[in-house]
């Protein structure tokens, strides 16, 4: 393996651990104030290069969301088209997003000002 | 035709390795996954691709896998302590023991009862089914020296139920090693 080869798996790594803690937040995001069908999501979710997961990746993990109460599911059938299972966020799913929200925003402060701030300057203490 | 076998066969399969959950709730996953692939498969014929059963159900993984992130919450609900591998192994083979022990248990007594009812068809007095101690216990079976035979209860009939209870414990065996075997 050359070193430009292993570069480019822990690059891939990063990725991966990346996509799999912010999957949450990206799902309750894409639902906030809208009923989704796990299709719907997953073709919107794979439109987005950091947010691109499997079907299989996907459904347990709305199943599990479901079980805590933070979405809600309910078949549709629309006319002539089977039946079809929309989701959408619950008011405790609304408050998890909120919460991440914060988490995610301040996460994002944190490194863009770490970002900001290269040496050798001392970097300035923050909230003073 | 063989795209729709292949879905059906993974559909099948998941649904056996979602055995843990209760019915209900396993059917809802199936239903979903099932009108996922099923809207794909539509929307590529819709559009003129080629319809791709294989690629669709990539995504969805292994059967197995896919079940197992479903069932993850009830297996694990309560992890056993670190270092009490020893006493998983043990249960493990217990398990094992008891799936061998009833597949034995099951089947013999299901080929007994085939043994007999072969048997009475070549020795029909020896062969049969008694009530004795004034109807207090029953005895079923291959006697040297026979209970009268005017009391015997079946006569002829002896071979066809005999051939039914046999299929039915070879039935009821199958089932219960199956169940023992998704537990193993």
């Amino acid at each position: 393996m050359t070193i430009e080869e292993k570069e480019e798996k822990t690059q891939e790594k990063w990725e991966v651990q990346l996509r799999k803690g912010t999957l949450e937040l990206v799902i309750l995001a894409a639902l906030r104030h809208r009923t989704l069908y796990g299709l719907e999501l997953l073709k919107l979710l794979q439109s987005f290069k950091s947010a691109a997961i499997t079907e299989g990746t996907l459904y347990p993990l709305l199943d599990r969301l479901k079980r805590e109460g933070i979405v809600d599911a309910q078949w549709v059938q629309e006319g002539d088209v089977r039946p079809r299972k929309y989701y959408s966020l619950t008011t405790t799913g609304h408050h998890k997003l909120a919460d991440l929200i914060t988490l995610w925003r301040q996460s994002v402060f944190d490194i863009e000002f770490l970002l900001a701030h290269p040496g050798p300057d001392v970097l300035p203490v923050q909230g003073e | 035709m063989e795209q729709r076998d292949m879905i059906h066969q993974y559909l099948k399969e998941l649904e056996r390795y979602l055995a843990r959950l209760e019915k209900a709730q396993a059917q809802e996953v199936l239903k979903e996954i099932e009108s996922h692939i099923f809207d794909v498969l539509e929307q590529q014929q819709g559009s003129g691709q080629v319809v791709d059963a294989s690629a669709i159900l990539q995504g969805f993984g292994e059967p197995r896998q896919l079940a197992f992130a479903y069932i993850a919450h009830i297996t694990d609900g309560a992890p056993p302590p670190a270092g009490f591998k020893a006493i998983q192994k043990v249960k493990q083979g217990v398990t094992a023991t008891l799936y061998y022990t009833m597949a034995a248990f099951g089947f013999s007594i299901a080929f007994a009862l085939l043994f007999v009812a072969g048997a009475k068809i070549f020795m029909p007095d020896s062969v049969g089914a008694w009530s004795a101690g004034n109807g207090n216990s029953l005895a079923i079976g291959f006697f040297a020296s026979p209970y009268p035979a005017d009391q015997e209860l079946l006569g002829a009939w002896f071979i066809p139920v005999a051939i039914f209870s046999a299929l039915l414990v070879i039935t009821l065996t199958r089932k219960v090693l199956r169940v023992l075997k998704n537990n193993m």
